[in-house]
């Protein structure tokens, strides 16, 4: 009878004294894998122009068809996308247009809070998703504190 | 037939053809590009290698190019042989050498031929590290774009440009691997077919400008079948829309009409609807009392109150239709303002001729072409008509006419007809028969046998002669010049020497007699019983189908609302200050109390209107339009015209409501109103028939009019509504406007697109034919409303004109006619509109002699008391005493042509 219980302690005594795995969210924040989807940018050559072409590739390998593309040209034909709308409350993080992408033009980074009190806000359109994302939660969290 | 193995399995194939074409037919994918159906075999690419083995017991086999090989009996091939797969991937290899691979930027991206190739060969990963060559590239004009680095040197270009459709300022330049397709300097193709470059280009070098403006992959377009409206020939097209905006207009095949090409009009003409002369809200004059107040948008509720209001207060309202609005819409008018009152919107000298062309093609017994059996007649007269302007699909199938007679060197040499450089060689630039009488050198001049430069009571002089000379029966000319009558002699033993001779006129040279003369020959040959067909150029998309109905002329209309009879005029998409002279629209204006027009451009008629209802254009609505051939068509909504504009039988449906208190048959669908149609013109029995009704579906499903890959869907209008609207309902027709449907080979009608699996490009019609160049699966659509009564023996007309006599002070003004300007609506588009030459007036040389003009001098113009300065244009085989004004050109609207005007010199140009 004495011996289970000893059994039982001894799991209790060992995670008692190892390395704690539960983490303290949001006052801490989890190590991400680096090919971790999270939230898409769109990415910027070294001159600050738009990488993306408007090939519509990202918008065609969407499978929830949350990605809608106007494309335009510059005078001397370079093509770039004029609006690029991305509903984030339709996105189901596969990762496939990052995968289809011929230019290296979108990626997902490891922003993960994105939760909005509308759905409206959720459309990420072509400025939202050119800017790295906002670690949100913490910044407003010291601004209230 | 002959019998074909192709992997050891026998085929039945027709024979002649090559193994290529046979092989397509049967449904085999065999990689190609220089080979194009209308283009025939050159054998250049070397990319449609297969091996043939000498019988059963052959097992190396040889390699063969399948277009270069004829279908003879028992031959065996092999298509997935794995040395001719080999050579296949290794020729696409080397093509893509140079190949820049910028498919994500590139506008063919996703209809290339060149991708749809390569990876139907196999071949994946480029081996070589060379550089690549590069290329400069050209500004082709408006419509076309060039990037000359993506070119694989295919020749497709060039031999449909310079070859087939007889343009002279597109070529190769250069010499082995630095070959050049240009111009030799920047600037506008001249042709007016250089759109059909963009589809029968297999890659990006030709793309479509204007579709460039408003890109979007072919996946995304939303897509239908649609009728093209810019001319009276009722070409079948493609009409693609995302995002609320019609993009482009592609070729869509119909063995009997258009076959594999469009015009430049038709091809780039759709951008008016994008245009901001659009209405896209009802208009109204807010203040009572007419002409003083202006235009002020009003709510579409408002305007319909208003709309019933005044059909329901009107004791007698006249309904003027229109020749380029389909026949329900027009139906409609007629149904809501009684037959009595229904005008067709054609002026009288208009109507006169089309009624004259309807009335020739059901009595005589020459039957009407269509466009595609113009390219296999023999012989040709063409009568009054500068077809390249006026239907220049026409013109591009009779200059294929011309290559016909000589053929028949070719059987004897035992060439096959598809062997295109042969064939070419030895006929050694012959041509059969083509003779032209019209005021002015044409187009189609280069490959005439004969021209002649005539005033149109000469022409239809030279007609009746020819006529006399086929048949004695037929009424003679007397006094005709001896070498007039050494011409119409010539002229007659060509016709009669052919078997399939077709005699073209039209309404163009606005002169009933010339269409008399063409009706005479006709019938002429006939009575020798030769297969002879007649072509008449209708003036518009419509045309012959609101001849049909039979409503009064304009003037008619006029006159009545001038008896003081009538309390409201609708228009439906008529711009009648086109049609008639300004004074005589005024005075309908201000005769009657209520002047609606339905359109969907603000035209001149529409600005002095009481109420505009916005009106959805072609690619917005559905309808019917009767072409030239007396040929029936459906085209159908591309895209639902944005709240408040309407179609405008639905607009007229509601008014028919109100006014018809009490009747009992009432339309609300489009296949009611066809219904309703049929009952009250017999005539128009086989509409029904044209296309499934709207609950037709296929297995349980409607057509879907966007494709499976269509993306988007549930961001395309997020930044506007976060609530994903439902796709809008269709209620008119078997297609809906989502992706989710039937997306198989659908009935021609129906079909909204070509593709097929691993063939995205527009060369995935050959899964769509019986067999290649032939018949669609299903029959092409389409039915001809008009054939001629069976029995023979039709009155000639003797109505023989009198020869025109120039007079010193007075010249007789004619139309003349421009691909880009003399039709209003592609007028309104952006890039058509570039290409749109200034008001001029052009004169003889005598003429200028005798006037002291020379080019680009203002010349005034006075007709019937009005006067107007336009710059001379010295045309140097006008005939003398005539003049010609552009047709449709903005200041030159409305004028009563054939006129008589006088022409001095502008006072102004002697100041310069």
């Amino acid at each position: 009878m004495i011996i289970p219980l000893l059994q039982g302690l001894k799991v209790t005594l060992k995670y008692l004294f190892a390395k704690k795995v539960t983490l303290q969210y949001p006052d801490e924040k989890p190590q991400l894998a680096r090919r971790w989807r999270g939230r898409h940018v769109l990415k910027t050559h070294a001159s600050g122009k738009i990488k993306c072409v408007a090939c519509m590739l990202c918008a065609t390998a969407c499978p929830a068809e949350c990605i809608s593309i106007v494309a335009a040209a510059e005078p001397d034909n370079r093509k770039y996308p004029e609006s690029y709308v991305l509903d984030m409350g339709r996105c189901i993080w596969c990762g496939h247009c990052v995968e289809v992408c011929p230019k290296e033009a979108i990626e997902m980074a490891t922003a993960y809070e994105l939760a909005e009190y509308t759905r409206e806000d959720l459309i990420y359109d072509k400025e939202a998703l050119l800017q790295s994302p906002q670690e949100r939660y913490v910044v407003e969290k010291r601004k209230a504190g | 037939m002959v019998t074909i193995y192709v992997d050891n399995m026998p085929y039945q194939v027709r024979e002649g053809q090559n193994l290529l074409v046979a092989c397509l037919s049967l449904g085999f994918d065999i990689p190609h590009f220089c080979w194009h159906p209308a283009l025939h075999s050159v054998g250049s690419c070397r990319l449609c290698a297969v091996k043939i083995f000498r019988d059963e017991n052959d097992t190396r086999g040889r390699i063969f190019m399948s277009c270069m090989t004829p279908a003879t009996e028992g031959v065996r091939i092999s298509i997935n042989d794995p040395e001719a797969r080999h050579f296949r991937a290794s020729v696409i290899e080397w093509l893509m050498l140079n190949h820049p691979h910028d498919c994500p930027v590139c506008d063919e991206g996703g209809e290339c031929h060149l991708q749809d190739m390569t990876v139907m060969t196999g071949h994946v990963y480029r081996r070589t590290r060379k550089k690549k060559r590069t290329y400069s590239n050209q500004n082709l004009g408006p419509f076309i774009n060039h990037e000359m680095n993506r070119c694989i040197q295919c020749y497709r270009c060039v031999r449909f440009y310079r070859d087939y459709a007889g343009g002279r300022d597109l070529d190769v330049f250069g010499v082995h691997s630095r070959v050049y397709f240009g111009r030799l300097e920047e600037g506008a193709l001249e042709n007016e077919f250089s759109g059909n470059l963009v589809e029968i280009c297999p890659t990006g070098v030709f793309t479509d400008k204007t579709f460039k403006k408003r890109y979007t992959r072919k996946w995304d377009l939303q897509t239908a079948p649609s009728i093209c409206v810019h001319c009276g020939l009722g070409c079948n097209t493609i009409a693609g829309e995302r995002y609320g905006t019609l993009r482009r207009i592609l070729n869509r095949y119909n063995g009997q009409v258009n076959g594999y090409f469009l015009c430049d009009r038709g091809r780039f003409g759709y951008d008016f609807l994008n245009s901001d002369r659009r209405v896209r809200e009802p208009l109204a004059k807010t203040g009572q009392g007419s002409g003083s107040t202006a235009l002020e948008p009003i709510s579409a509720d408002e305007a319909l109150s208003r709309l019933v209001d005044i059909v329901q207060n009107s004791s007698r309202v006249i309904g003027i239709g229109s020749p380029r609005t389909p026949l329900e819409a027009n139906f409609a008018l007629r149904d809501l303002v009684g037959e009595e009152n229904f005008s067709s919107g054609m002026a009288q000298a208009e109507q006169d001729l089309v009624s004259l062309i309807v009335h020739i093609l059901r009595e005589g017994p020459a039957p009407s072409a269509s466009l595609r059996e113009l390219e296999s007649a023999d012989a040709a007269l063409i009568l009054g008509e500068d077809l390249t302007n006026t239907a220049p699909m026409m013109a591009l199938y009779l200059r294929q006419s011309v290559r016909r007679k000589p053929m028949a060197v070719v059987n004897e040499l035992r060439i096959p007809g598809w062997l295109d450089a042969a064939v070419r060689g030895a006929v050694q630039g012959n041509k059969g028969p083509l003779f032209i009488a019209a005021p002015i050198a044409a187009g189609l001049d280069d490959v005439a046998t004969e021209t002649y430069h005539a005033a149109p009571d000469d022409i239809a002089r030279l007609g009746f002669a020819v006529a006399h000379e086929l048949d004695t029966q037929a009424p003679a000319v007397v006094d005709l010049p001896a070498d007039r009558h050494a011409l119409a002699v010539r002229i007659a033993a060509a016709l009669r020497e052919a078997e399939r001779p077709v005699v073209v006129s039209g309404t163009s040279s606005m002169s009933p007699a010339v269409i008399q003369a063409a009706a005479n020959v006709a019938w002429a040959l006939h009575s020798r019983g030769r297969q002879v067909t007649l072509s008449f150029v209708a003036p518009e998309c419509n045309s012959l189908g609101v001849a049909l109905m039979e409503g009064r002329s304009l003037e008619d209309a006029i006159e009545m609302a001038e008896r003081g009879q009538v309390d409201t005029v609708v228009t439906l998409e008529n711009d009648l200050f086109a049609r008639a002279p300004r004074d005589l629209v005024d005075r309908l204006r201000a005769s009657c109390r209520n002047f609606v027009v339905i359109d969907h451009c603000l035209t001149g008629t529409a600005e002095v209107a009481d109420l505009v209802l916005p009106a959805a254009a072609f690619a917005e609505s559905q309808g019917t339009l009767v072409n030239n051939e007396g040929r029936a068509q459906r085209s159908y909504r591309v895209f639902p015209a944005p709240d408040p504009i309407g179609e405008s039988r639905r607009w007229l449906s509601k008014a028919v409501m109100a006014r018809a208190r009490g009747r009992t048959e009432e339309w609300e669908s489009f296949d009611d109103l066809v219904t309703r149609m049929r009952q009250a013109l017999p005539v128009f029995q086989p509409v029904s028939n044209l296309a499934p009704s709207a609950d037709a579906r296929i297995v349980g499903r409607k057509i879907a009019r966007q494709p499976h890959r269509c993306s988007g869907r549930t961001a395309m209008l997020a930044n506007v509504s976060m609530r994903e609207p439902p796709p809008p309902r269709d209620a008119d027709s078997p297609l809906s406007f989502s992706m989710e449907g039937f997306q198989g080979i659908s009935p021609p009608p129906l079909n909204p697109r070509y593709w097929a699996p691993g063939w995205n490009s527009a060369q995935s019609l050959n899964k769509f034919q019986e067999e290649i160049a032939g018949p669609l699966r299903g029959g092409d659509p389409g039915q001809r409303l008009i054939e001629p009564r069976d029995n023979g023996g039709r009155e000639y007309f003797n109505a023989i004109p009198v020869a025109f006599s120039p007079s010193d002070d007075e010249w007789l003004i004619l139309p003349s006619y421009h691909i880009f300007g003399s039709e209003e609506l592609s007028a309104l588009s952006p890039a058509i509109a570039e290409r749109i030459p200034s008001a001029y007036v052009a004169i003889g040389e005598e003429d200028a002699d005798l006037l002291g003009m020379s080019e680009g001098m203002l010349a005034r113009v006075e007709i019937a008391g009005a006067a107007e300065s336009l710059p001379a244009r010295i045309v140097a085989d006008l005939p003398r005493g005539v003049a010609l004004l552009p047709k449709g050109l903005e200041r030159l609207k409305g004028l009563a042509i054939p006129v008589r005007a006088r022409i001095g010199k502008a006072v102004q140009a002697e100041k310069s």
